[in-house]
């Protein structure tokens, strides 16, 4: 059984088009953290001051080879977002990070490894067949998807390990860590927009304690969760407002968008799937047509005019399911929010909400 | 060039999976937990207090910066910022946030320590640099931990 499982994973084959998209958004995040290491080295070279290698001080860059080392994360980074030669790219871009890394541990931040790590896998996978503005036209997009699953896996070891060890630590159990943070950190939240009530009332002892056995709970949940299809898309929703309450209270560098669009690959490796037809004489059903197809980044939908006729007449748009069922209303809104990145976040609620009416938002398969 | 038969991505995906169980569980084996995932690990704060040791007795390094002879008895001016740019072990006297915890942050001034003691060579008085750090742990009362750099060979 084992066995079958892992031949299942070794063999899958699907449509790559999201590896794509992963991809470009990874590459900017390794833009950004290239950029950063210019910035750094304008204000000093590390190797000129104290720094901690874990490689032995001669495997450490001179100042014109570290220089040199960051610039062409630059150009790796650019090659990997235009999707021009984007694997080699990513490849390069992942182990040259990884030995940076490696020079001084002082650099050294979750994130950042995070996202050497992701690199690496990803380069595996031909993620270079969709979003590319340079290079062959590739001869199809299905193809082997055991390197996006591996990544996907890389996300779950992340949640285990992140979730165990707050498991294990006395002081994050009973919430004294998040009471301190909240302490701590409490006017740069502000700063950021979280109403001081709110603040005054989750920084009580009560509240903290029962926050970080939700946080606790939450990270174990989705290493679990966004692999099993009837939990998936909830995984996926609360993956995200967990990740933002943690951008918009702490400063984490990228991560947040690093595991968001890895979240990417959960996605079922298809593309149109779901259609999507819109009134063209309504300007609701135009405007929200024009609107899915700028943020339709992921391909979740066929987009299409239709004639009114006696079934589809009175809506603005009417969502067709995986399954063929129809959602119509604040139903084809929950549609459109969980199959667009962008506003994703409000599915949760549109669902809710849609689940209340009498076509729902129930489908767990489509 | 990347492309991977089937028996290698089986061998890649153990090795892989094999890699980071190991980093994970061995995390608490470093002091910084690097490699480990263990994110926002605690809530502590501390302040460091620099003082060099010259022959017995101690003396104040104020803002982190110092005078002393060297061989010749020429005198020389010092500064902890000249080679510790670290943003959290450059600010003296100051309670800062313990990124990544307590340990991993005295982990990094030891070695910051010993840095600068080796660093300084027209320094001929300083036999060491002592730290006295405040450590408030996840917010609990303060204690004191005194870091040592090695002993200096002075010429």
């Amino acid at each position: 059984m084992a066995w079958s499982a892992i031949r299942r994973w070794r063999d899958e084959l699907g449509d790559v088009y999201v590896l794509g998209a992963v991809r470009v958004a990874l590459g900017l995040l390794l833009f950004a953290n290239a950029l950063r290491a210019l910035r750094d080295l304008q204000r000093g070279y590390f190797g000129d001051a104290f720094h901690w290698p874990i490689l032995p001080e001669g495997l450490v860059p001179s100042r014109t080879g570290y220089a040199a080392l960051v610039v062409s994360q630059v150009l790796l980074a650019m090659l990997v977002v235009a999707g021009y030669r984007a694997r080699l790219a990513l490849c390069a871009s992942a182990l040259a990070g990884t030995y940076l890394l490696l020079c001084d541990r002082l650099q050294f931040h979750h994130n950042r490894w995070a996202l050497f790590c992701y690199s690496l896998l990803l380069s595996l996978s031909p993620c270079d067949r969709s979003f590319f503005i340079a290079g062959e036209i590739p001869g199809t997009r299905t193809d082997s998807l055991w390197a996006a699953r591996l990544t996907q896996l890389q996300v779950s070891i992340i949640y285990v390990a992140s979730g165990g060890w707050k498991l294990l630590d006395s002081d994050w159990r009973g919430g004294r860590v998040l009471l301190e943070r909240f302490h701590l950190y409490g006017s740069l939240a502000i700063a950021r927009g979280v109403p001081p009530a709110v603040l005054d009332w989750v920084s009580s002892p009560e509240c903290t304690s029962a926050l970080a056995k939700l946080a606790i709970a939450t990270e174990l949940f989705l290493a679990v969760g966004l692999w099993r299809s009837r939990t998936r898309v909830f995984a996926l929703w609360w993956g995200v407002v967990f990740h933002l309450v943690i951008e918009a209270t702490s400063n984490v560098e990228g991560f947040t968008w690093l595991t968001l669009a890895v979240y990417g690959l959960f996605a079922t490796p298809d593309v149109r799937a779901r259609k999507l037809f819109y009134d063209s004489s309504r300007h609701r059903g135009r405007a929200i047509a024009r609107v899915v197809w700028l943020l339709d980044w992921l391909a979740r939908f066929e987009i299409r005019a239709w004639a009114p006729d006696a079934v589809k007449r009175g809506h603005a748009v009417v969502v067709v399911r995986r399954d063929g069922t129809h959602a119509t209303g604040i139903g084809a809104l929950a549609m459109i929010a969980r199959a667009t990145p962008l506003i994703f976040p409000l599915w949760g609620p549109l669902a809710f909400v849609a689940s209340f009416t009498r076509a729902g938002e129930t489908s767990t398969g489509a | 060039m990347l492309e991977v038969g089937p028996r290698a991505r089986v061998g890649i995906a153990a090795c892989w999976i094999a890699g980071q169980a190991a980093l994970v569980t061995t995390a608490p084996l470093r002091p910084d937990r690097i490699f480990g995932f263990c994110m926002f690990p605690e809530a502590s704060t501390m302040q460091i207090h620099l003082e060099r040791e010259l022959d017995g007795r101690r003396a104040a390094v104020p803002h982190g910066k110092w005078s002393a002879h060297d061989a010749a008895g020429q005198l020389a001016a010092f500064s902890w910022e000249d080679r510790v740019r670290d943003p959290i072990l450059s600010q003296l006297d100051t309670r800062v946030f313990a990124s990544y915890g307590v340990d991993a942050q005295l982990a990094r001034l030891q070695r910051a320590l010993d840095d600068v003691a080796d660093h300084m060579p027209e320094d001929a008085e300083t036999a060491r640099l002592i730290a006295e750090v405040t450590v408030w742990k996840n917010g609990r009362e303060p204690s004191t931990v005194t870091v040592f750099s090695h002993w200096r060979r002075r010429s």
